[in-house]
């Protein structure tokens, strides 16, 4: 595997807290692999086998009700921490929505890492906290009665966890995001077509909320603005 | 204030924590009229989790538990306990929205915090939350430092420590040492992680008690400013549960002391500025028990008294019980073979009973007695049970005028005793239960 020091979320993963001979010691129990969009990496159910931290890419938690329908459950973006230390099953599958790379750990490597490792027990900890704020903000999100809601609330939810640049256009504390995903990858996590995301976009725009400088990049305007079509104010 | 007649406590009588109770259950509902109910709820529910685990067995214990010292079994057990969150929370209705979720055992603390929010992910996940209020149990000696921060970041804001006595040489004689100095500090740990109401669970009856052990226990208690006390009584039945062999049972006070314990207990609290809840919880006035108790809005379910008054509660893990207005059904209790069904996907209730008209009826008139005192009481219904209520009548405990039965102030140590006469599965019955104080 590249050396961890040269890793594209050494700052924001859950092992930045480890020193240079602890990260090499980690670095020989990980292994880098690369998933195809749409691939599986962990399925719900199975034996929990591996934990890992996402470097590049997009990928989703996923269930499927007993109606045999798929329901997401959460995203994981570059630095998400992913799988369950400690725990036997895997609940939920985890599936590539863009073409990403992930470093990943057998649980079992990682378990004994981590007792050796009070730091990263609490870290993990920590992790697990902020798993729970995702997971209540993204059913509030799915809760949500109208998709200006939903699409509102997930480009906040974005806004939280991609790397945002600040916009210099006199427009004070507009940001720009570059989107991993198109339409139809955000219509698909929200569970909408991609008609109505588009549409919902497009309204945005109009209301000067967000900009769309190109079909993969958003500028969010008006923070305020997006936050009260997201229902949050 | 309270006058003891023995003659009225001889019966033992239930403690009605649900009405038919637990002893009614049978094994002809289950897992599919709970499955029924569960597509039926609708509105307000709430939750609670059961958390079979203990860093160590007290002696005096009468929960279905066992230790916490195989991590294997404690990870298989909540793996089991995630798969029916998943189960029962696909197989609920949409229009059920949960207001409370309660965490109990056990201790919920015999799981790690990371366990602890993973359990609370899953809910999130799995069940159609709206803000609910969040409380658990919790035992002094496993509440490591980690926990503050993560009762703060879930949103805790009601938690219960297992007290039962300050005294030293009487924690030994239960198997539960834990000093003075370990229940300030979690106190402390609790209101530094936003915890409104704190309640102390303690005990009269145990073995060597005396009056001056019960005063300092009180003193402690108050002057550590719980919101809320719950005073219970030691209930010795070593057939039941063996562990409890390990107390010696000639040390333990007679019913007269325990009537006086009692008595003791509700003085002092009230006399402290406690609103007494029910016949054993004592509450501050600001404490939202409290206000359900002075407002006529306490209910009673199985954790004692509550001022939820959400009318399905689902009970998950090991032995938990579900309760929805037409029937009670509790979950598999063998631990093994919890496991096993849930391994296979399918909901564990064992054993229940079907609430009729007139079980709901008997319940809510029970309900009534025991939260607040009084019931209205139909003539026909008065004349079948005159004669049993009459000793109650005769000595001032209870009195019945304009069609309302009303338990007196002198009456309140009685309250379970007059509300068993309403229990139509036990009118005579002379079945075991602990002692009615």
């Amino acid at each position: 595997m590249t050396r961890c020091s040269e890793c594209a979320v050494r700052d924001r993963a859950i092992c930045q807290s480890l020193c240079e001979a602890d990260l090499e010691e980690l670095s020989r129990l990980g292994r880098h692999q690369t998933l195809e969009k749409g691939q599986a990496l962990l399925w719900e159910g199975d034996e929990s086998l591996l934990v890992g931290n996402v470097v590049d890419g997009v990928l989703k938690l996923c269930s499927t009700t007993s109606a045999g329908r798929d329901q997401t459950l959460g995203t994981f973006y570059p630095s998400d921490f992913l799988g369950r230390p400690f725990a036997s099953t895997t609940p939920h599958s985890v599936i590539a929505v863009t073409d990403a790379r992930v470093c990943t750990f057998t649980r079992s490597a990682f378990d004994g890492f981590a007792r050796k490792h009070p730091d990263l027990e609490h870290k993990l900890l920590q992790r697990t906290l902020s798993e729970l704020d995702r997971a209540r903000r993204w059913m509030l999100l799915l809760g949500s009665k109208s998709a200006t809601e939903r699409v509102s609330a997930f480009l906040l939810d974005l806004a939280s966890r991609l790397p945002a640049e600040p916009v210099d256009q006199g427009s004070d504390g507009a940001i720009r995001l570059e989107l991993p995903f198109g339409r139809q990858e955000i219509a698909d996590l929200l569970g909408l077509t991609i008609e109505t995301v588009s549409r919902q976009i497009t309204q945005l725009k109009h209301d000067r909320i967000i900009d769309t400088p190109s079909r993969r990049a958003i500028v969010i305007l008006d923070r305020a603005g997006l936050e009260a079509c997201a229902g949050e104010l | 204030m309270w006058s003891y007649h023995p003659e009225l406590l001889e019966t033992p009588v239930p403690r009605y924590t649900s009405y038919p109770t637990a002893a009614e259950f049978g094994p002809d509902v289950g897992a599919e009229a709970f499955g029924d109910a569960l597509q039926r709820v609708t509105g307000d529910i709430s939750l609670y989790l059961h958390i079979p685990f203990c860093q160590s067995i007290c002696w005096y214990c009468g929960c279905n538990t066992e230790r916490a010292n195989r991590p294997e079994r404690l990870a298989s057990y909540l793996e089991a306990l995630h798969r029916e969150i998943a189960l029962v929370g696909a197989g609920l209705s949409r229009t059920a929205r949960v207001r409370r979720i309660a965490f109990g055992g056990g201790s919920p603390n015999a799981i790690s915090p990371i366990d602890f929010v993973r359990l609370i992910v899953a809910l999130t996940q799995s069940f159609p939350l709206a803000d609910p209020v969040l409380s658990v149990e919790l035992d002094p000696r496993s509440l490591d430092e980690g926990w503050g921060p993560t009762l703060k970041a879930v949103g805790v804001r009601r938690a219960s420590l297992g007290v039962q006595t300050f005294d030293p040489a009487l924690q030994r004689a239960i198997g539960r040492v834990q000093p003075y100095a370990m229940i300030e500090r979690c106190t402390d740990l609790l209101r530094g992680a936003g915890v409104t109401s704190v309640n102390f669970d303690l005990m009269y009856g145990l073995p060597g008690q005396g009056p001056d052990q019960l005063a300092d226990t009180l003193d402690k208690a108050i002057g550590l400013g719980a919101d809320r006390i719950a005073l219970f009584g030691y209930a010795h039945v070593p057939e039941m549960f063996a562990r409890q062999r390990r107390i010696d049972a000639s040390a333990l006070p007679d019913q007269a002391a325990r009537f006086a314990f009692a008595a003791q207990g509700y003085q002092r609290l009230v006399s402290a500025g406690y609103v007494p809840v029910g016949f054993d919880h004592f509450a501050l006035p600001g404490d939202p028990l409290a206000q359900a108790a002075t407002s006529g809005r306490l209910h009673r379910n199985f954790q004692g008294f509550t001022d939820d008054a959400a009318p399905v509660l689902i009970g998950l893990g090991a032995s938990a019980i579900s309760s929805f207005p037409e029937l009670l059904v509790q979950n598999e209790k063998n631990a093994g073979r919890y496991r096993m069904m849930l391994s296979q996907k399918r909901l564990t209730g064992a054993r229940g009973i079907r609430r009729s008209g007139e079980d709901r009826a008997r319940g809510a008139l029970i309900e009534q007695l025991l939260c607040g005192g009084r019931t209205p009481l139909e003539p026909a219904i008065a004349q079948v049970i005159a004669s049993r209520l009459a000793p109650f009548v005769r000595r001032g405990l209870a009195i019945v005028a304009d069609d309302v039965l009303v338990i007196t102030p002198e009456g309140l140590p009685y309250a379970r005793a007059i509300a068993a006469l309403f229990d139509r599965y036990r009118a005579q019955s002379e079945r075991t239960f602990s002692s009615a104080v």
